[in-house]
């Protein structure tokens, strides 16, 4: 006889065991009646928007870019992709055709696309552009009032498609502040904000757009976007490509890195914007359909981003070249990349992002002059680049990842970097001596008597990967005798950085355009007229507040040249020599971005194979991949 | 009478002294962050941009003029008290130039009712099972409840909810593990968004009843342990008393009294938000905007919540303070 007891447990388990597969269709709230085959879903890594219902671009600091508004909504004159693009790296968006400037570049003139409407039907014109420098610089507290402001001394619009910008001084790079590398100056709607009596308080909901999708809806507390694909796409700047794939796509915050690779796991996020390497080996070997950049090892998509120890050369110590080489020297930069991404990493020996077009523009054809490079240690002459490491971290990688590790030494360059700086503690500790330092024991003091400290900031948890990569060289560099110590400074470190409070830290300032080999855009920052006194706020990109007259030279040359003009490379190697030689940063690896994508609904995502885009879901850029891509059968 | 007049009014004024420094205390503790506001907003800006240097030196002037951080010490704490009167923290700094209060308005709701849910829930149930294994002390499945309130009790929050986001997210998807709500629908009293925040709100509510029924359990069982050895309910025994009256009007309404105090300052805690929970399963509600505006060195919403939540608690133990001497007739007013 089976008593009622038993027969509830047996009910309840039978309900238990049932419910799942009921219920899992819905089970994590993808966006309601929308098929996934007409959805996309991304990942917006600015999280949760607490201003959610701001649309307004161009007020500072206000609302969220990342959440579809930059990547499907807006536009401007013109991209350079950070990889191959669809049609070459530079695409004239709103442009017709590249910028015109006059001989002593204090004036650029642009000629503009016909036949593109804004979502209300309105026709983009030549007036779009100039209000949006009018309006910028006419109310100062604008997001891109000040560079605006800073540069343009007027701005005419003689006829629809023409714009001419005079400048307030000669800047060969003043289309820069128009060109989107993850980001740029969008152009604004004039028959909107003419209307608008504050255009800084001014939230812009509903947007005009003036890509190929306008919002559809979205959460009023910040976790989710849904954009819908224009009916008149055509008449947008994307429409040149064809039609874009996905009728709707959601930006969404999935929450912290594990939720993301559930998530997918779960085919309710096809692109995430970046986990952490143990996140991606887990998609890697789990999610039947998810892949990185790279098919197999290191499966991150590398950013024209260059990761590495920046020192404050106003630090007393780290004025001294040689010091800041003993530094280098102590480095076993292996053993970071193996603690930082797992080996993931794409490494790089000069200053330059070891992606995009710079391999072939900067690294390959400098190999050669980086392997004859010398130092003079006073009491010996070293050659200290080894250009066998990167394979070496192929040799130390393929026993636990097997055959996804590359042989093919082009393959293995491509992936994983050429050579880098061999850890040579001799040479390290002559260096040293020769700039008053001795060792008292296993102790490095300095030229007064005093132990040699340093301090070395990470961000933390905030940024896992980095700190992970700081802590291995404080390691290092404590094994070596310096009194090294790691400074955490979680969500302190972006005061910091500009207040220059800090020895050195892990982070960056070189980012490129990737898919063009000027390096103005982080180099011009760097010209000694910007470095801040100590104690003063340092204006970005120049962290390490290094100066040198041959730098300022190479930039002042460079601004004398035009974007394209192949003296720019030539200037860029003199740059790379001289930043090797002085070394006022420890150049490390590409900043790898674990950008994951679920071929479970779509196909056509650009990778390694097929870069036609940077698929990093936060970059305005990404938008050319939802021309690419096509429901999965 | 006018000794309770008197004890309120004086109750009232050290609520009034509390609040008035707690406040103050926030507004030090805020400013004293090294996280610089203007820096922050101009790394934000400028991080993904190509914006020359000498631009953002005049970013950074419009910013502190922007941002009210221009005047003077005394200049911006008067401005803040003129304000804090008026129940408007300023704009948000890192979402300008959107109110304080109205972030806060917006995410309050969330918070309150998950938090208020929770701890009502762990509460009644805490107190009502813990009661009845402080009396029934022979009884086996009320030993077992001990034991599993003795184990969860020490475990935090947070792995719970990492558990059973694994578990019920993962393992057997059963339910949503992120935000407040299913995505595209209409927030407001229909049916399908009803039944999603329910839905979306099971997880992050129950990581805090499992823990929270713990602690009330074992803090009414032992009240009630101590209690049914009293000479009152023994002699309610010998008499013949219903056991089911003893326990409900001589040892449970007993035992309820501290309890009472402590769920009046966990209702007055919810404002707080709890930020781990709210974190994990990403809701939308006051713990996860404190957090966000710690670490984007906005005080003006830090100080904005923190005040709520100063202002919550202290009003839980006032009102508390002030019904005790009416609803126990032990507790004596004195002059």
């Amino acid at each position: 006889m089976i008593s009622m007891r038993t027969w509830l447990a047996a009910a309840a388990m039978a309900t238990a065991l049932a419910l799942p597969g009921a219920l899992k269709v819905e089970a994590q709230g993808i966006p309601q009646n929308i098929p996934r085959k007409e959805l996309l879903i991304l990942e917006n890594p600015e999280g949760t928007i607490k201003n959610a219902g701001w649309f307004n671009i161009w007020a500072i600091n206000a609302g969220s870019q990342s959440n579809g508004l930059q990547q499907a909504a807006l536009d401007t004159l013109w991209y350079i992709d950070p990889e191959k693009g669809i049609d070459g790296a530079w695409d004239n968006s709103l442009a017709a055709a590249k910028p015109e400037y006059n001989a002593d570049f204090t004036e650029m003139r642009v000629k503009l696309r016909r036949g593109l409407f804004w979502s209300d039907g309105v026709e983009f014109t030549s007036a779009d552009v100039k209000a949006t420098v009018d309006i910028q610089v006419k109310n100062p507290n604008m997001r891109f009032s000040a560079v605006l402001a800073n540069n343009v001394a007027s701005v005419e619009a003689p006829d629809p498609e023409t714009v001419i910008f005079k400048l307030k001084r000669p800047n060969s790079r003043f289309h820069a502040n128009f060109t989107v590398r993850w980001g740029a100056i969008w152009i604004l709607p004039k028959h909107v904000f003419e209307k608008v009596e504050d255009p800084a308080k001014f939230d812009f909901n509903k947007p005009v757009s003036l890509s190929a999708y306008t919002l559809h809806s979205f959460d009023p507390d910040g976790k989710w976007y849904i954009w819908q694909l224009r009916e008149d796409w055509q008449r947008t700047s994307l429409g040149r490509f064809g039609k874009p794939g996905p009728k709707y796509l959601a930006y969404v915050d999935p929450g912290p890195p594990d939720k993301r690779v559930i998530a997918q796991l779960n085919n309710e996020l096809d692109v995430i914007h970046d986990i952490s390497p143990e996140g991606m080996f887990r998609l890697a070997r789990d999610g039947k359909k998810s892949r990185g950049w790279f098919n197999g090892f290191p499966y991150g998509h590398p950013d024209p981003t260059l990761a590495g120890v920046i020192f404050n050369t106003q630090n007393e110590h780290l004025k001294n070249r040689d010091v800041r080489w003993a530094l280098t020297l102590m480095i076993d930069v292996k053993a970071v990349v193996m603690a930082a991404y797992r080996g993931a990493a794409t490494i790089s020996a000069i200053a330059v992002p070891p992606t995009g077009i710079h391999p072939e523009a900067y690294h390959k054809p400098m190999e050669a002059w980086v392997r004859d490079f010398e130092i003079d240690t006073g009491k010996s002459k070293v050659k200290p680049y080894d250009p066998t490491v990167a394979k070496q971290i192929t040799d130390m990688l393929r026993p636990s990842m097997g055959d996804q590790i590359p042989r093919d030494e082009k393959e293995i360059a491509n992936s994983f970097g050429l050579g880098w700086w061999k850890q040579n503690p001799q040479a390290a500790t002559e260096l040293l001596e020769r700039a008053g330092y001795r060792k008292q024991g296993a102790q490095w003091m300095t030229p007064d008597g005093k132990p040699f400290v340093l301090r070395l900031m990470v961000e933390g948890d905030l940024r896992p990967v980095m700190t992970r990569a700081g802590t291995m060289i404080v390691q290092q560099w404590r094994q070596a005798g310096i009194d090294a110590r790691i400074d955490v400074a979680q969500g302190t470190l972006l005061t910091r950085r500009a207040a220059g409070d800090f020895d050195s830290f892990i982070g960056w300032s070189v980012e490129t355009w990737g898919g063009h080999q000027d390096l103005s855009y982080f180099m011009d920052s760097w010209h000694s007229a910007f470095v801040a006194e100590a104690g003063k706020p340092q204006p970005l990109r120049n962290w390490q507040r290094w100066t040198h007259p041959e730098l300022d030279k190479i930039i002042e040359d460079i601004r004398k040249i035009d974007f394209d003009d192949p003296k720019g490379v030539e200037l860029g190697k003199d740059y790379v020599k001289l930043v090797t030689r002085e070394m006022p940063l420890i150049p490390l690896m590409s900043y790898n971005v674990f950008t994951a994508m679920d071929h479970t609904y779509w196909t056509g995502f650009p990778t390694a194979e097929n870069p036609y885009a940077n698929p990093v879901t936060n970059w305005g850029n990404s938008r050319y991949m939802f021309v690419r891509l096509k429901p999965a059968n | 009478m006018r000794s309770y007049l008197h004890y309120a009014l004086r109750r009232f004024a050290q609520f009034v002294l509390v609040v008035f420094i707690g406040i103050n205390l926030a507004y030090v503790i805020t400013h004293a962050t090294p996280i610089d506001p203007v820096e922050q907003s101009i790394a934000a800006v400028t991080s993904f941009g190509n914006t020359a240097p000498e631009a953002i030196a005049e970013m950074r002037r419009s910013l502190q003029e922007l941002y009210g951080l221009n005047g003077g010490w005394l200049e911006q704490y008067s401005t803040f008290w003129s304000r804090v009167l008026r129940a408007d923290f300023g704009p948000s700094l890192s979402a300008f130039p959107a109110p304080v209060s109205s972030l806060i308005a917006r995410a309050l709701p969330w918070t309150l009712g998950l938090l208020g849910f929770a701890t009502i829930v762990s509460w009644l149930l805490g107190n009502l099972l813990g009661g009845l294994a402080g009396y029934y002390q022979q009884n086996r499945s009320l030993k077992l409840l001990g034991v599993l309130a003795m184990a969860l009790h020490p475990v935090p929050y947070y792995i719970v909810a990492l558990a059973l986001m694994i578990v019920f997210g993962f393992i057997w998807p059963l339910l949503p593990i992120t935000g407040g709500s299913a995505m595209n629908l209409e927030q407001g009293w229909n049916l399908p968004f009803i039944i999603s925040v329910a839905k979306h709100s099971i997880l992050p509510a129950l990581s805090l009843i499992l823990i929270g029924v713990g602690s009330w359990f074992l803090g009414m069982r032992s009240l009630v342990s101590n209690i049914v050895t009293e000479d009152h309910v023994v002699y309610a025994e010998i008499a013949g008393v219903d056991p089911r009256r003893i326990l409900g009007s001589y040892v449970m309404r007993n035992a309820l009294a501290p309890q009472v105090t402590g769920l009046a300052m966990s209702l007055g805690g919810i404002f707080n938000g709890a930020v781990i929970t709210e974190k994990v399963f990403g809701y939308p509600g006051v713990g996860t905007l404190l957090v966000d505006a710690v670490y984007a060195g906005d005080y003006g919403l830090v100080l904005g919540v923190t005040t709520v939540s100063i202002l919550g608690v202290s009003l839980g133990v006032l009102l508390i303070d002030l019904l005790y001497p009416l609803i126990d007739p032990r507790v004596q007013v004195t002059t």
